[in-house]
């Protein structure tokens, strides 16, 4: 029997797992059942998500182009690593950071698909990347934070958030992108 | 049975050792002596932030000369003279103990996958981890105890702000942060909180509270193992989504989330309290007898007695035991770090007895001392 999970190596484990008062059983291998073992502590991954995911939605995924249907069905291909995009698709993982360039008009719909609606980023900038950015970002959510505290009333507080968003936009208005801009 | 490692190494004062071993022998990771805030609900918080390093592949698709050019850059800007972290590759471990830093929440399970090559850059009070080439080439890893949200994320973002300011990061523009999994891309940050929730379980609340997290973008899981049933009764809620929404208002989201748990655990409890008292009494004091006197526990009974036992100790029913002689237990009941303790390896038969002992003697020790300024 084949792993359930991997679907490579030999099943050597039966996990059963009881959920919602109906038991399940599966055949794992070694390696994928000591992901399952108990107290193997791993916070952030879910082996049966993105993957089974984004796999299930082949099809549906990949735009049509007239003409080159070889190339069609494997949609676009990242130059740096040569990953194609039904193959990120299938594996739910990019080869490089350069795919994302490759991929750049298809990943709107994937993230909107398991971002939960979502295709933009709204967080955090590195300075490197660009300082003017991060500090304009920087002061809209100082402001933010300035009402909240108007609101509740915590009025030094907000006199400290006004100050330091003064400090921002003065570094700003000489042109100072470097990395003094908090 | 030596206690050595106990009554021999202080957490604060550990004889001087190579690195790793001070990380190894540590009975406790020094974080799980405090306290933090909520502690009695709220084990221990995290935050993850994924990075990675513009023009290297991913370690899914890298070479293992791109895999060390990311660990020597990595490792060049956080381990200088002065700097309180040590570097320790995966290859220079045996399996035991990189299952040891495993089960102390150290490195990931795939970090420890022997047939890649992966680092951990730890910070002496075990506080920060490093992961390097693990899914993405950089993630950093803070973990508090009890809630602390802001806090253990100022810490990951200072951290990411040097990291930053010497290695070139991966960012677009549109998408943010670019991780290896979607699941990741835009902030790379994924806090999550640990929570102990005995009365929610007990009174079968916590189905209904999954679909109701998992609504808000939200999700919760048993923090050990996998599925709906939680070993121990411990659960980790983390954000899911990572794209689309700032940090603030990721952390803003899971704190008020969290908040709204606990109050609906100290509820629960209370509930059972006035309406099953006695039974809820008998449970907990069953489980103490059977910590203090059973000759095998396999780990899911262990880890079921100690949920039972700490929620005594919260409800002021069980005295004289300290709550962070709990959290020692859980994490010194695992295989790993139980064979690390007996300095052999010990076939699972053999493990439920070695943990039955040491649950016996390590609460007749806490009980002992307790008992003996008295006099």
């Amino acid at each position: 029997m084949i792993c359930d999970h991997c679907h490579e190596r030999p099943a050597s484990v039966v996990v059963t797992q009881s959920k919602n008062g109906k038991t399940q059983e599966r055949h794992l291998c070694d390696v994928c059942a000591s992901h399952f073992h108990p107290f193997q502590g791993d916070f952030g991954s879910d082996p049966f998500g993105i993957q089974q995911f984004l796999a299930n939605w082949i099809g549906g995924g990949i735009p049509q182009q007239a003409g080159r249907p070889q190339s069609v069905e494997e949609g676009p291909e990242c130059p740096t690593c040569g990953l194609t995009f039904r193959r990120f698709l299938e594996r739910g993982k990019f080869g490089c950071p350069d795919c994302y360039d490759a991929f750049r008009k298809e990943l709107p719909q994937v993230f909107r698909k398991v971002q939960n609606g979502h295709a933009e980023h709204t967080g955090k900038v590195p300075e490197s990347f660009s300082g003017r950015v991060s500090a304009e970002r920087k002061i809209g959510e100082l402001r933010g934070l300035m009402q909240e505290a108007i609101g509740s009333e915590e009025f030094e507080e907000a006199a400290r958030i006004r100050d330091e968003i003064r400090g921002l936009e003065r570094s700003l208005a000489e042109g100072g992108d470097s990395g003094d801009v908090d | 049975m030596r206690f050595g490692a106990w009554s021999g190494v202080s957490r604060k004062e550990a004889i001087p050792v190579t690195s790793i071993e001070k990380f190894l022998q540590n009975a406790v990771t020094p974080w799980m002596g405090s306290r933090g805030e909520h502690s009695d609900i709220v084990l221990s918080t995290r935050i993850r932030l994924a990075r990675n390093l513009a023009g290297h592949r991913f370690p899914i698709d890298f070479s293992r000369e791109e895999a060390e050019g990311v660990e020597r850059q990595a490792a060049a800007v956080l381990t200088g003279e002065g700097e309180p972290f040590s570097c320790i590759r995966m290859e220079s471990m045996p399996a035991l103990q990189r299952q040891v830093l495993v089960e102390k929440h150290l490195i990931s399970p795939q970090l420890a996958d022997p047939e890649r090559p992966g680092t951990v850059i730890l910070s002496d009070d075990e506080s920060v981890s490093i992961m390097v080439n693990e899914e993405d080439h950089i993630r950093i890893q803070v973990i508090y105890p009890g809630l602390h949200l802001m806090e253990a994320f100022e810490r990951a973002d200072e951290i990411d702000d040097r990291l930053e300011a010497k290695l070139p990061y991966a960012f677009d523009g549109d998408f943010g942060y670019i991780t290896s999994c979607p699941t990741n891309t835009g902030t790379g940050l994924r806090a999550s909180v640990m929570l102990h929730l005995p009365a929610l379980s007990m009174t079968n609340n916590m189905a209904r509270i999954a679909q109701a997290v998992a609504r808000l973008g939200m999700v919760v899981r048993g923090s050990y193992g996998e599925g709906s049933d939680a070993l121990g009764n411990v659960y980790q809620v983390s954000n899911q989504i990572t794209l689309g929404k700032s940090e603030r208002d990721i952390l803003k989201d899971l704190r008020d989330l969290t908040e709204r748990l606990i109050e609906q655990e100290e509820r629960a409890r209370r509930a059972l309290r006035e309406r099953s008292a006695v039974k809820l009494e008998d449970r907990i004091w069953r489980s103490y007898g059977i910590l203090c006197n059973a000759r095998v526990l396999a780990t899911d009974e262990a880890a079921t007695r100690l949920s039972d036992v700490r929620l005594g100790i919260d409800l002021g029913i069980i005295e004289g035991v300290d709550v962070s002689v709990l959290n020692e237990l859980m994490i010194f009941m695992q295989p790993a770090f139980l064979q690390q303790f007996a300095g052999e390896s010990l076939q699972p038969g053999e493990r439920d007895v070695f943990r039955a002992k040491l649950m016996r003697e390590r609460i007749a020790m806490e009980r002992g001392e307790k008992d003996s300024p008295e006099e």
